[in-house]
């Protein structure tokens, strides 16, 4: 059963990562677009000053589960290193399981109450004058923050169960 | 009876419209309700995110909220008229329409039906039409000038001038029209320009700004909030918000003149548009609203259109009448 | 107000706990927002979220990571440094010097500060660790260079800014100029003397760079250096000749690296793809402890934070010196945990009828602002900048060396602040000469 509850938020984590990767290279894109289309053109579009900002919040709230998967959301960790493993771990585990996955689910929940309003009312942009429509983006946010709170159950019952023992910090570049 | 309410606003604190509208309402109301209600004004972004102010009131985050229609065009394009479009009415005319003409009558019966009561907190004055690196006074130099404008006027420069509008975000803005990035922006009144520093950048201003006559900002409260205020301190209150719009434009004015004083004697030439051409622009934006208002109404939404209709009979009958006004200009 | 006096203490428990800093802002935030907004707390958290998901002048942060990714992983930034280590080996502290620059120079592309700081460290980190250079000596130089961009224009810091306070943005910019070049220069003076007193050793036998004639040295340089300036060359000359914006520009780079990689024959896929894999984490890590500041920041104002610094003020008594002095240290104690973003739309307007109504320069005092900003990135214990080099740091890196390794240059920017301060015309100067068309 919990094996079955990692695996699954270990899997959901990684694909809306991939997701993510896909944003910057939106993200590059329309910039680069919309430069060309500018200068050279002399037509800048009406769209990508939105998709811009839309992208770059997609990106980071997709990639958030997954950096926390790998670990690298940044801690300072040289006091709690004095500390041994087991109670870092106990630590660890309480803050994710009791505190910190009620606080994103929660948000999770509200993002996606936002998300079905936007649906409903057809809301679009305030200010852009391309006005998209803004339920995908708002979906997006839900999808990134519930896919975060999962993965915070995951990693507070990995805590619990088996503490990290080394130094956080372990990007390879 | 003691109240508190706290008032997000779209702008960020220390910007004029925050300091002339949101803070004077909040000395104002203090004044005249001796202090039975509390107005706590809060810049952009601080508890609400900017541009959904309204948003926040309706799900009751905060009491009330300070923000202006012309961020809700997008979703209703009625806004457009309480907004200031172009070739509407100037601030002496339209706030006389709105105070005296029936206009925050009408304002109030769109904010009642989203469960919002509305005050009208804030006047402006008129925008200045553009900064510019190419000198503009004819239509022919619209055409594919690359200017950062938003709502109806970007409409009315694409579809009838050929200008280009162009998407710049704020903190941007210099940089780009100090680099020639863009031909033109626009931003606000002259007051608003001035500390910007736009006349640094760029060597033209260009105005009147028919583009943007006046505009206006609206306090909305959620309307349970409101009826649960004594009448006496209701009356107070909006007493309060009807002060600070007269006062509010007063400023405006006085800060406006002397901004322009500055302005001319910059380095940055001030090109005034002819008469005639003013009146093209002034055209355009009237034909782009009513086809607006009548694309609704093929929509099953007549609302826009009854309402145009009496503000623009009201703009006409300014014009034709106001002659006899001595404006003290040159 | 007691909230938000609490909310710092109760935050650097959460952070000294061990757990991440995002969610540790995310915790305190949550229970004074709770305080605060009753049950409607989780909306109005939510919305900073959001407000902080729509901010597009963060765009710029993924784009250049994704550049330094890319000429990292190519191998380019490789080369780049070898090339430059031929020509720099005998200076002291050659590698160090070249990387402040590069900093410098990427400063004057960008606005955001964690960006070029992740972008040179990835490329950096691994030259200086081959030439054996010290880990706090690296740690400092890629936080100092990297934290440049808040003081060489165009910087975004200083548009917000000046936005906020009702003054003029070119005058500010210009304003920041040369306190910035002064800044650049300490830096540059002090590795330079550094390098000279502990001159960084190779182990025997190691030093494999066989010397290279003249000819080659040259050839190299050509066909690894002139690729890289160029890239530079568009980077900076896209804003400069009005093509681009600053937050463009990043595109234009991140687009420039990938095309120099591919001319360079060092495209693959599984490149690409572990650079966008970098990009995601550092970005998602950088742009998640942004919008927990930016919750935390809404919660400190809505439970009276800026009401209590108020109060303070007008409650001290302070003179002008004693006021400046009492500001600078709130922007400081802000800037451990708050991205500057949120430091700056709480502090400015704040302190700007203040300073205004003591007659003070505003040009003057702005800079001595974005200065602490600066100096707060870097000071230890809690310091963005050493948040995100610790993204990018290898294994045998520790923290303490980071914090060792900031500390000269914390002092070489408070000395330019000193200098900043008591010669006002350093900044006030030059605005008065170039501002105009
Ligand atoms: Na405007
Ligand atoms: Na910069």
């Amino acid at each position: 059963m919990k094996s079955i509850l990692l695996t699954v938020a270990d899997r959901i984590s990684s694909g809306l990562n991939a997701i993510a990767q896909a944003m910057v290279l939106i993200l590059i894109a329309s910039m680069l677009y919309e430069v060309v289309a500018r200068y050279v053109f002399g037509a800048p579009t009406l769209w990508a000053f939105d998709v811009a900002y839309m992208s770059t919040g997609v990106l980071f709230v997709l990639g958030a589960a997954q950096v926390l998967r790998e670990d690298a959301h940044v801690r300072i960790d040289f006091l709690s290193a004095l500390l041994p493993a087991r109670v870092r771990g106990a630590i660890d585990g309480l803050a994710f399981l009791a505190v910190l996955c009620p606080i994103f689910t929660w948000l999770a929940v509200i993002a996606g109450q936002r998300a079905w309003r936007a649906f409903q009312t057809g809301e679009v942009e305030h200010v852009s004058p391309w006005a998209p429509l803004m339920w995908p983006f708002y979906s997006a946010l839900a999808i990134g923050l519930a896919a975060l709170a999962l993965q915070i159950l995951a990693e507070g019952l990995r805590a619990l169960a088996a503490p990290r023992n080394d130094d956080s910090f372990k990007i390879e570049t | 009876q003691d109240v508190t309410w706290r008032v997000p606003t779209s702008v960020p604190e220390g910007s004029p419209f925050y300091v002339n509208f949101l803070e004077r309402f909040a000395s104002n109301v203090d004044l005249l309700t001796d202090g039975a209600v509390e107005i706590q004004p809060f810049g952009a972004g601080i508890l609400v995110p900017a541009l959904q102010v309204y948003d926040g009131v309706k799900d009751g985050i905060v009491e009330a909220g300070h923000s202006t229609p012309s961020y809700l065009v997008n979703q209703d394009p009625v806004n457009a008229i309480f907004a200031g479009f172009p070739g509407g009415m100037g601030p002496e005319a339209y706030s006389t329409w709105i105070f005296q003409g029936g206009g925050k009558e009408k304002l109030a019966e769109l904010r009642a039906e989203e469960g919002l009561k509305s005050l009208v907190v804030g006047i402006g004055s008129s925008e200045i039409m553009a900064h510019a690196n190419t000198p503009i006074s004819k239509a022919e130099d619209l055409k594919g000038l690359k200017y950062r404008t938003s709502g109806p006027w970007a409409e009315v420069m694409r579809d009838y001038f050929g200008a280009v509008p162009t998407v710049v975000p704020p903190g941007e803005i210099y940089t780009l029209l100090e680099r020639k990035g863009v031909d033109a922006i626009e931003w606000g009144p002259p007051s608003g320009n001035l500390p910007e520093g736009f006349h640094e950048a760029a060597p033209y201003i260009v105005v009147p700004g028919v583009h943007q006559p006046t505009f206006l900002w609206e306090v909305v409260v959620k309307q349970e909030t409101w009826d649960a205020l004594d009448e006496a301190v209701q009356a107070k209150v909006e007493a309060a918000a009807e002060l600070t719009s007269l006062q509010s434009l007063a400023h405006f004015y006085d800060q406006d003149m002397k901004a322009m004083a500055t302005l001319r004697a910059s380095k940055a030439e001030v090109i005034e548009l002819e008469p005639a051409f003013q009146k093209q622009l002034t055209d355009a934006g009237r034909d782009w609203i009513q086809k607006t208002a009548e694309a609704q109404k093929a929509e099953g939404k007549p609302r826009m259109a009854e309402i145009l209709a009496e503000y623009l009979a009201y703009e006409d009958r300014w014009a034709e009448q106001s002659g006899y006004l001595i404006r003290n200009s040159k | 107000m007691l909230i938000a006096g609490l909310m710092f203490p109760a935050l650097f428990v959460l952070i000294l706990l061990g757990l991440p800093i995002a969610f540790s802002l995310v915790i305190v935030a949550v229970g004074a927002g709770l305080g605060a907004f009753g049950p409607v707390a989780f909306n109005q958290l939510y919305g900073s979220f959001y407000s902080a998901s729509t901010n597009f002048i963060l765009s710029a942060i993924p784009m250049f990571i994704l550049m330094g990714a890319l000429l990292e992983r190519s191998g380019i930034a490789e080369r780049l440094f070898r090339v430059m280590n031929l020509w720099l080996s005998r200076l002291p502290g050659g590698l160090a010097l070249a990387t402040i620059a590069m900093g410098a120079i990427f400063a004057a592309a960008a606005g955001v500060v964690g960006a070029v700081e992740v972008m040179i460290g990835m490329m950096a980190i691994p030259a200086m660790q081959r030439a054996r250079y010290g880990n706090p000596l690296i740690a400092g130089t890629i936080c100092a260079g990297g934290s440049l961009g808040t003081m060489i224009p165009p910087s975004v810091i200083a548009v917000m800014y000046a936005s906020l306070a009702q003054m003029s943005v070119g005058k500010l910019l210009a304003g920041m100029m040369l306190p910035g070049l002064l800044m650049v220069g300490l830096f540059l003076a002090y590795i330079f003397i550094h390098g000279l007193v502990y001159p960084a050793r190779p182990e025997p036998g190691e030093e494999a760079e066989t010397p290279v004639s003249l000819g080659e040295k040259l050839w190299l340089t050509v066909t690894v250096m002139l690729p890289v300036v160029l890239l530079i060359v568009a980077v900076l000359g896209s804003i400069l000749a009005g093509v681009a914006s600053p937050t463009e520009a990043a595109a234009v780079g991140a687009a420039g690296a990938l095309a120099l990689c591919i001319l360079n024959g060092r495209f693959s896929v599984e490149m690409l793809r572990s650079s966008l894999a970098i990009t995601v984490r550092i970005s998602a890590m950088i742009l998640l402890i942004v919008a927990a500041g930016t919750m935390f920041m809404g919660a400190f104002a809505a439970n009276g934070g800026a009401r209590l610094i108020r109060d303070v003020i007008d409650g001290a008594g302070l003179g002008t010196t004693g006021m400046i002095v009492f500001f600078l240290a709130v922007v400081f104690i802000l800037g451990f945990v708050l991205d500057w973003t949120a430091n700056v739309l709480i502090c400015v307007p704040l302190f700007t009828p203040f300073i205004r109504s003591a007659g003070v320069d505003p040009v003057w005092f702005a800079t001595l602002v974005i200065i602490v900003i600066q100096t707060g990135y870097l000071t230890p214990p809690m310091a963005s900048s050493i948040f995100y080099l610790k993204s990018i740091a290898p294994p045998g890196m520790t923290y303490g060396q980071m914090c060792r390794g900031v500390l000269p240059f914390i002092v070489l920017q408070v000395l330019t602040l000193a200098l900043v301060a008591s010669f006002p015309a350093l900044s006030t100067w030059l605005p008065e000469r170039i501002v105009g068309f």
